[in-house]
């Protein structure tokens, strides 16, 4: 059985997709998700091998997902969308398939098939996606866009990733890995990322340590393998 | 009295000129009222001229001269002011000083004085805004009488020996007064004749070009056709008068109206090499009878003899051509030359503002056609995936939706006319809203607030829906929460106000997507009813688009 997750913002089309996903005898559902945050969760969570991914959705987008999606966790993506123009899209992003709605089952067993073939040579899908311009943030039951340019810094712990900026922090599901992949944010640290742009000053201690005062007045630590990377690129 | 005979013979050799001058190129600057310099110029050279040759044609009396010479200053005075009356005095005063004589300062002297006399009645007429009475003889007789009083004071008062003078004045006084204020008042008389003629062919022509102007642009809105190439060619030939008039397509005869239409025949091809010239080159070509002739190709008793073949064109294409022709016996007047190539300007112009006129209502309809048809694949195609998955569940809600749908779709075909009523919209636009309520769930909430009264109201086909639709798929289909949709009419102040609001606030105004559907609703609009209706747009980013339409209450439509 291949493990599941539908994300679209329409009821009916989330129904629509499990019952026919069901009737192939080939999927277990692990999730139906109504929006790429949900969506970056359910996967953390679930790990699934197949992600059916709606293109036309509210605040980001099927592509912008694909693209905040961390590489040790990318499922076989396949687009599902009404939109033709998206169909041809898809292609150039290098899905391994996709689906028009109202879809129809013949194509569908053509998709299963596809999908149980690449499950089953192992590989690990690798996707071309667009940068990401605005990062997520989850803001009780809001979602928050934050502008890469109006980022401070970037931290991890045991708890999750957050986003500095200067009206304070938010949480997000998005990696370290993926933001420092897909933003201009430049790893300082092994659990930090930082805005060129925004740092005021570098601070250097002995035995190779140093630390960045951002233009917000917030410090963070930068360690000794990166402090040479981080030296070339803010030009001192 | 033989003296006064001789004067007036020689004033006669003064009229002859005054006849010939008011006929030549020179005397035209003078029928406009402002002078230039180098008219002026020309003024000071002829009287000047016509003063000495008022000394040279005077005759010897008591060694002095009887003579007609004030008769150029005085003039010149008049016509041209004190500065040029005053030149042309001293010059010909100079010219008479030089001939010697017991009189020879004075009569010097007093022609400068008359030529500055002129010059005074001249600023008079014009402080006193009568300028028109330049040319008016009894102004010019009046005044050359005053001057010639002058001019034997000042030879009684100037010339010795006193006894002399006063011997002299006493002969010539009354045949010199006389021969010169008449002579003066026949020359202005003649070119006050000239200059009214001037005036009255200038009127003429006017007249008439306005009234071709006004009888042709109005039926020329559809361009040029069989029907309007007659009528036009008509109204041409009753104003100019000409022999004939055609008027010709690029290949054709349209129209041939007058002398030679037996066989000059409407449908014809064009034979006649003029006119294919003045197609191909695109220029006026113009065969005045004398210097060319037009020689019929068709008939060899054909009466028409030159003709005037101005191109008529639309930008730089030549889409035919406006012939004039006169018979043998008639002169090609200039007059209906510079009225024929007028009038076909004004038409080539009036084809190019109406072709600019249809193209922007056609580009209009497009726009409106590709805004209808550019929506409904993708509505289609959502609105089908939504329905196929209630089928699973609830057939008969699934059937109410494929009702809605073809409600919808039948609305969007049947739309041929220009006006519908709000009610007829509104049920458009509750198919429409009923399928995307299905399919967003709880995720669309409609809210309607309509006066009934306003049911009626007629407003252009196709204005609720794009702006709903703009609502629907540019702002709450973008939100992660409940979106609400507001529409409302409402009236107020003598109008009624439509309102579309939504909750998204994603109007952006430099944004194409959403703002050509407004647009097009808004020419619609504007085109319908006038400059004071349309649509606004207010817009508080990411909180709401609200869209208001203005159109005026039953029976004002224009």
């Amino acid at each position: 059985m291949m493990r599941a997750l539908i994300v679209d913002d329409e009821i009916h089309s989330r129904d629509e997709l499990e019952a026919l996903l069901l009737e192939t005898g080939e999927f277990t559902i692990l999730g139906k998700c109504s929006n790429a945050l949900e969506a970056l969760q359910a996967m953390k969570r679930e790990r699934p091998d197949a992600l059916f991914l709606d293109v036309q959705m509210p605040v980001i987008n099927g592509f912008e997902l694909l693209g905040m999606i961390d590489e040790s966790l990318m499922p076989n993506v396949v687009f599902v969308t009404a939109y033709d123009e998206y169909a041809l899209k898809a292609f150039e992003e290098n899905t391994l398939d996709y689906l028009l709605k109202p879809v129809e089952k013949g194509r569908l067993a053509k998709t299963v098939r596809k999908l149980r073939r690449a499950l089953n040579a192992g590989e690990k899908p690798v996707y071309s996606s667009q940068d990401i311009k605005k990062i997520p943030c989850v803001l009780s039951s809001r979602i928050k866009l934050i502008s890469t340019a109006e980022v401070d810094y970037v931290r991890s712990n045991e708890a999750g990733v957050y986003v500095v900026c200067p009206t304070g922090e938010y949480f997000t599901d998005l990696t370290l890995k993926v933001l420092e992949n897909k933003t201009n944010l430049v790893r300082c640290h092994k659990q930090y990322l930082v805005n060129i742009d925004r740092i005021d000053e570098i601070i250097l201690h002995e035995n190779m340590l140093a630390e960045i005062k951002t233009k917000s007045g917030r410090t963070i630590p930068v360690s000794r393998r990166h402090l040479k990377e981080l030296r070339g690129k803010w030009n001192f | 009295m033989e003296l006064l005979f001789r004067l007036i013979q020689a004033m006669s050799v003064f009229l002859v000129i005054a006849y010939l001058y008011c006929k030549s190129p020179w005397f035209r600057p003078l029928t406009t009222h402002s002078l230039r310099t180098r008219d002026r110029i020309y003024l000071y050279f002829f009287f000047s001229a016509v003063s000495i040759l008022g000394t040279y044609l005077g005759i010897a009396i008591q060694d002095a001269i009887a003579n007609t010479r004030a008769i150029g200053p005085v003039l010149a005075g008049i016509i041209g002011g004190p500065l040029l009356g005053t030149a042309v005095g001293l010059t010909g005063g100079l010219h008479r000083y030089s001939l010697g004589g017991f009189t020879a300062f004075s009569c010097g002297l007093s022609t400068t004085v008359e030529g500055m006399i002129g010059g005074l009645v001249h600023l008079y007429l014009k402080r006193t805004n009568k300028t028109d009475l330049v040319f008016d003889p009894k102004v010019a007789f009046t005044t050359t009488f005053f001057a010639e009083m002058i001019q034997m004071a000042i030879i009684l008062i100037v010339s010795r020996p006193y006894l002399d003078a006063l011997a002299l004045v006493k002969v010539i006084a009354i045949p010199m007064i006389l021969s010169s204020s008449l002579g003066t008042a026949l020359f202005v008389s003649i070119g006050r004749d000239q200059k009214n003629m001037y005036e009255r062919v200038a009127a003429i022509s006017s007249a008439k070009a306005f009234k071709i102007a006004e009888r042709t642009l109005n039926f020329l809105g559809s361009g040029i056709n069989q029907k309007t190439a007659v009528d036009l060619a008509k109204i041409i030939h009753e104003e100019t008068g000409v022999g004939a008039v055609a008027i010709t397509d690029r290949d054709k005869v349209m129209a041939f109206i007058g002398h030679g239409s037996d066989h000059h025949t409407p449908g014809s091809s064009i034979v006649s090499s003029l006119t294919k010239a003045a197609i191909a080159e695109n220029k006026v070509i113009f065969a005045d009878g004398e210097r060319e002739r037009y020689i019929c190709p068709l008939s060899a008793t054909c009466p028409l003899n030159s003709v005037l073949v101005v191109p008529l064109h639309i930008d730089n294409d030549v889409i035919g051509t406006i012939k004039l022709y006169e018979p043998r016996n008639k002169q090609f007047l200039n007059m209906n030359k510079m009225l024929g190539e007028g009038i076909t300007n004004l038409l080539s112009n009036q084809l190019l503002l109406s072709r600019y006129e249809r193209q922007k209502n056609l580009l209009v309809q497009t726009e409106l056609k590709l805004l209808q048809a550019q929506v409904n694949p993708h509505f289609l195609f959502n609105s089908l995936n939504t329905i196929i998955s209630i089928t699973r569940n609830n057939a008969m809600r699934a059937r109410e939706l494929l009702i809605h749908l073809s409600n919808f779709f039948r609305k969007n075909l049947k739309r041929g006319n220009d006006l519908s009523t709000l009610e007829e919209e509104l049920d458009q636009v509750n198919s429409y809203l009923q399928i995307e309520k299905a399919r967003f769930d709880d995720r669309l909430v409609i809210q309607m607030d309509i006066d009934p009264a306003l049911l009626k109201l007629k407003i252009p086909t196709f204005t609720l829906q794009p702006l709903i639709e703009n609502a629907i798929k540019h702002g709450i289909s973008n939100m992660l929460g409940q979106g609400i949709a507001k529409i409302s009419a409402y009236r107020n102040d003598g109008h009624a106000l439509i309102e579309i609001e939504d909750n998204a606030g994603a109007f952006r105004e430099a944004d194409a997507g959403d703002g050509l559907g407004i647009k097009i609703v808004d020419k619609r609009i504007k085109a319908l009813f006038g400059k004071d209706f349309g649509t606004a747009v207010y817009s508080v980013p990411d909180e709401l688009t609200r869209v208001t339409i203005k159109i005026p209450l039953e029976g004002h439509v224009q």
